[in-house]
């Protein structure tokens, strides 16, 4: 009955944050049309796609999530007239700072899913997952997390030297 | 390193003391906020005066760094409101006053402009005493595009005389532009790296004017606030994320920072994009709505799916 | 110290198939906060909300999951019961483990994995979730419906035969729609103008209708119970109150040859006119792109000529605000255009059918217009290019419906019934003709439709033919079909005098712009959008605005006269109640906090943001800040995205909420 059940060596922690009109209702029209995808996903619930902080994206990647995925309404069909709009220009900076930060932006996907289309939200929730499993774990942030040093690196002579007389 | 003419400093600083004394003793203002010479040679500090007879203390000179509009600004709170007061403004600053009253944080009634033609300041490591060079001036001048404030109550009869600098923090963006993510990462890391959470930049910065600050919640706790690597980066990031289509470029968050962390670096990085992608700039302009207010339905979504 | 009851539903063995529930429960039932874990069969049964109730009470539980199907399915189902068993029905939530995991997931021990890491995400939300106090808004007892033909009609005089205030708004100068067009309607073959003139007049004289016709909706602002609604009333260029409907303009006005569109352009009009003698109101519209006083600024007949001096040259477009509770879109329908291909559609057009070319390819509702007794050739069957009499007419139906290739894939619904009408009109009238039809399928559900159809066949002696047409050509002053019969297997020639094409229905153009100023969603085609399918197929998912008629879906008139009942029901179950209890998801200003920067103002698509001073007791001014007006916040949560200090809070939403479910994973 279950078919062979491929072993991956990493399976990538994904995070989705999606308006609850178009996306989630998308999410729900492939589950009610039982098409199949990756379970890699976890998907959060918003209102509208406005609702989505930008600080929500960096706590996921500082949760240890390797990939993350902004869904909402496509523009015109926003339940709260322009939610998606301001999303849209509040995402295309933030993901620019990330990019100058230093994150590789394919572990970051944007995408509009009406409610319609269940069928693209599994192609854009597959593609994710396996594009971030084949980059591999998202290290960055998680490695911050790990570092005990707790104040400004004492990388100058003159640092050591008031470091060592305290 | 050729010498910048500062020669009009001199006629400026006797303009702004003339133009301060009348409107005081006029009563037009209860106060003054201005440059004065500070203790150590050829350096200056903000004053705030309300006698006409402390005109005479006003200056202006290549060390007037200090962006003055934060004494404005509500969560500050510097200066008891009583009236009109008078701000000594570089077109830097001009364009953070703007964005204040963009932002319902001042009004432009209440303000009286003494606006200053300004060829360009010293750098945040140069001693005050130092003459006004192209390797002694801050960087932010080398890019600035607003000399000549305009729009204010008085500026002196000045032009200044503005070479065509390189510009440091474009060189410096596209050169991390062209590395990989891993490279700028580590770059990035080095720098925050250095951060002790002093929060000078926070405390310096005009549009950090919000009473309570988003990095000191917690409940939920949004931004780790312990100077940890992991809290330095989401500080910076979320800094430099609320400063976008906000920040006027006055770069005295990269002037104060003890740590030398190249603050304005990412604020020019966020101001290129804004600029390419809603052909936003700060300006003298008072504007409704900044960028990321507002939006079009033509606005670019080739990055979304 | 919370204590959490999480239930698991099997969904029969939706859920369980793939998802093992029983796991579930056991590893959630370790998590800090939860004292009560359990599964069951079917929690949204009886006996399932059942056993939340009592797990509620007996265990003294102050939050519950529910792990079962989507929120958008039953939340509001295990909302009520929370409620019934004593607790804030918000600090219910549901986790999505049917329609999110076991539908999509096969792999037993993936799936049951991820409804772990689900609910689990869920108790930390849940954790964070506040009492939230329901919010109460007044309700203003008057309705408006857009659209004055049958739905819009129907809707309007139930709401008013209730009492209620209407205002129906119609774009054409005359109410009526695009059933005032058809001859007869179908399966009684009663007279169509006879069964709908009546009920125009009956709008017209209802002392609770304001009709407002050769109008149009410029801009709704508001919230369900408080709408605002503009207006705009364009000129008529005939003053309303004078007008008497003589008459007289229009026989003495010189431009006659303007093409009707009422008549589906193939019968004339004057510059002033009515689109139909039995108009509402009988009162004239000036064309202005036709009519020679404004072209050359000369003529001005119909002045001269009107006794009460009711012609007005000066007459501008008004804008008037008018306050409604509720809304009923009623907007219609349009024909498929088939000439050519649509600007800016996805649609294909039929050029290959000559529509355009050959004069006497027509569409199905420019028949009505050659059959009924008050159109342009008094109701006799003549072709547009010579008047002559056609002997063999060929109808061709499905055209557009039904053809995913020219980019439509739904049914039209009326057109197989429409064609057996009209070939029995046909033959009422041309007793010696012929009629063929080319057909798909026969879709004859409804009542008494069956055997109309059949009558069409037996009694009327159509000709049907099982098959598409491939091409048709002009051939002399005959046009031959090439069609094929795929009954019998046979390529078919016919060599007809005239070609009728059941042309596809569409939304009325336009129908996306009113859409969007109602805030109201629509499907790729532009047809108007139910809340539920099934359950809610004539309310939109903004609240207080209803759906009536074709703007939905295609719909024949019993169905559209129903659903516009329906409509009204829902409009006056509405205006039951003096005060509206609506959701308390709205933001919230912490006043403290806010520093008056009014970024959340700026970004608030629906104006709920006001500017409020806080002073003290002697009246000065402490600081201004921000101040959500809880009636016209719709719950967006763009403007706590937006507001930097995160002083304004969504709630129900909140960031504690928000950041326990990141730290949950």
């Amino acid at each position: 009955m279950h078919p062979e059940k491929q072993t991956h060596a990493f399976e990538p922690k994904i995070i989705a944050f999606v308006c609850t009109w178009c996306t989630y209702a998308g999410a729900d029209l492939a589950g009610t049309s039982r098409m199949q995808y990756p379970s890699n996903v976890r998907v959060l619930k918003f209102p509208c796609t406005g609702r989505i902080d930008p600080v929500f994206i960096l706590k996921a990647f500082q949760q240890g999530a390797d990939g993350v995925l902004v869904s909402g309404c496509h523009p015109g069909d926003c339940h709260y007239i322009a939610g998606n709009f301001h999303a849209r220009r509040r995402f295309a900076v933030f993901r620019k700072l990330l990019e100058f930060i230093g994150v590789d932006l394919n572990r970051l996907q944007f995408s509009w899913v009406s409610a319609a289309e269940g069928g693209k939200w599994v192609e854009v929730v597959t593609d994710l997952t396996e594009r971030v499993r084949a980059m591999g774990p998202m290290t960055e942030f998680k490695e911050l997390a790990m570092e005990e040093q707790w104040s400004g690196a004492i990388n100058t002579p003159e640092l050591q030297e008031a470091y060592n007389s305290i | 390193m050729t010498p910048i003419d500062t020669s009009i400093y001199a006629a400026i600083t006797d303009a702004i003391q003339t133009e301060a004394g009348r409107i005081l003793s006029e009563g037009q203002v209860t106060a003054v906020v201005g440059y004065a010479a500070a203790r150590r040679k050829g350096s200056a500090q903000p004053i705030v005066i309300s006698n006409p007879d402390d005109a005479q203390k006003l200056i202006f000179t290549a060390a007037c760094v200090n962006n003055l509009a934060v004494y404005l600004t509500k969560a500050k709170k510097e200066i008891p409101k009583t009236g009109k007061i008078g701000i000594v403004v570089k077109g830097c600053d001009l364009k953070a006053l703007s964005g204040l009253m963009g932002e319902s944080q001042l009004k432009r009634e209440d303000l009286y402009l003494i606006g200053v033609p300004c060829a360009g300041v010293l750098g945040s490591t140069v001693q005050p005493a130092t003459e006004l060079t192209t390797g002694t001036i801050a960087a932010k001048c080398t890019e600035c595009d607003a000399h000549l404030p305009t729009g204010c109550d008085f500026v002196p009869n000045q032009t200044p005389i503005t070479p065509e600098l390189e510009q440091k923090y474009a060189v410096e963006i596209a050169r991390l532009e062209a590395l990989t993510p891993a490279e700028r990462w580590a770059y990035w890391q080095e720098q925050f790296s250095k951060c002790i959470k002093c929060y000078a930049c926070r405390q310096v910065c005009p549009f950090c004017f919000c009473e309570q600050c988003l990095c000191d919640r917690n409940k939920p706790q949004m931004v780790e606030t312990t100077p940890r690597p992991a809290g330095n980066t989401a500080w910076h990031i979320v800094r430099a994320m609320h400063l976008a289509g906000r920040c006027a470029g006055c770069a005295e968050c990269e002037r104060v920072c003890p740590m030398d962390i190249p603050l304005n670096l990412l604020n020019r990085k966020m101001a290129k994009e804004l600029k390419e992608l809603y052909d936003h700039e700060a300006s003298f302009e008072v504007l409704d709505k900044g960028p990321l207010t507002m939006f079009t339905d033509k606005d670019d979504q080739s990055f979304i799916k | 110290m919370s204590r959490i009851g999480v239930f698991i539903c099997h969904c029969g063995e939706n859920i369980s198939r793939t998802v093992d529930v029983e796991r579930v429960a056991l590893e959630v039932g370790k998590l800090p906060g939860v004292s009560f874990s359990t599964d069951y069969k079917y929690m949204c049964s009886d006996p399932g909300q059942n056993l939340l109730k009592k797990a509620i009470q007996d265990q003294k539980l102050t939050h519950v999951v529910v792990a079962a199907c989507s929120p958008r399915m039953h939340e509001v189902t295990f909302r009520k019961a929370t409620e019934a068993a004593g607790l804030n029905p918000f600090l219910c939530e549901m986790a999505n483990i049917r329609e999110h995991c076991s539908w999509v997931h096969e792999n037993r021990e993936e799936a049951t994995i991820k409804a772990i890491d689900i609910v689990g995400m869920m108790v930390e939300r849940v954790k964070k979730n506040r009492v939230l106090p329901t919010i109460t808004v007044p309700v203003t007892k008057r309705s408006l419906v857009i659209g004055g033909g049958i739905a819009g009609i129907q809707a309007a005089l139930d709401i008013a035969d209730c009492g209620h205030e209407v205002i129906l708004v119609e774009r054409e100068p005359s109410l009526g729609g695009h059933m005032a067009q058809l001859s007869e309607t179908f399966p009684t073959l009663d007279c169509s103008q006879c069964i709908m003139t009546p009920k125009m007049v009956d709008v017209a004289n209802h002392p609770k209708i304001k009709l407002y016709t050769y109008s149009e909706i410029e801009l709704v602002e508001g919230y369900i119970g408080n709408f605002q609604v503009t207006i705009k009333k364009r000129a008529r260029s005939v003053d309303e109150d004078k007008c008497t409907g003589c008459g007289v303009c229009m026989t003495k006005c010189p431009q006659k040859k303007i093409p009707n569109k009422f008549d589906q352009n193939i019968g004339m009009r004057t510059a002033i006119y009515v689109p139909f003698p039995q108009a509402v109101p009988n009162t004239p519209v000036i064309d202005r792109e036709n009519c020679t006083w404004y072209k050359t600024g000369k003529c001005g007949v119909c002045q001269k000529v009107c006794g009460p001096g009711a012609v007005d040259f000066e007459q501008e477009d008004q804008l008037i605000v008018e306050a409604v509770g509720a809304i009923v879109v009623a907007t219609g329908f349009d024909l498929y255009t088939i000439d050519e291909k649509p600007k800016g559609s996805p649609i294909k057009g039929y050029g290959e059918f000559g529509h355009g070319k050959i004069p006497d390819v027509i569409d199905g509702m420019t028949f009505e217009r050659l059959a009924s007794a008050s159109g342009p050739t008094g109701g006799k069957i003549l072709r547009p290019s010579d008047g002559k009499e056609p002997k063999q007419i060929v109808f061709i139906q499905c055209i557009g419906s039904r053809a995913r290739e020219k980019g439509i894939s739904y049914c039209s619904k009326v057109c197989c019934m429409y064609t057996a009408k009209h070939t029995m009109l046909y033959h009422h009238k041309v007793h010696d003709g012929q009629a063929y039809v080319f057909f798909m399928d026969a879709r004859t559900p409804g009542k008494s439709y069956d055997e109309f159809w059949r009558r069409s066949i037996e009694e009327e002696e159509a000709v049907y033919i099982r098959g598409m047409v491939s091409r048709l050509y002009q051939k002399g002053d005959k046009i031959v079909v090439m069609g094929s019969d795929i009954a019998v297997g046979v390529q078919v020639e016919i060599e007809a005098d005239m070609v009728v094409l059941a042309t596809a229905i569409q939304p009325q153009k336009g129908a996306d712009a009113l859409a969007q100023k109602l805030g109201i969603s629509y499907d790729k085609y532009n047809f108007y959008s139910e809340a539920h399918a099934k359950l809610r197929p004539v309310e939109c998912a903004t609240a207080g605005i209803y759906l009536a008629g074709a703007c939905q879906g295609p719909k024949d008139i019993p169905e559209t006269v129903s659903q516009a009942s329906a409509a009204a029901a829902k409009v006056m179950t509405l205006f039951s109640k003096d005060k509206l209890e609506r959701e308390p998801i709205v933001a919230r200003v912490k006043e403290s906090a806010c520093v008056g920067c009014f970024a959340c103002k700026k970004v608030c698509a629906y104006g709920a943001v006001e500017v409020k001073e806080i002073r003290d007791r002697q009246g000065n001014l402490i600081k201004t800040v921000a101040y959500v007006n809880p009636g016209v916040c719709s719950g967006c949560g763009t403007c706590q995205a937006t507001c930097p200090s995160k002083c304004v809070e969504l709630d129900g939403y909140t960031d504690e909420q928000i950041v326990a479910m990141i730290e949950a994973l």
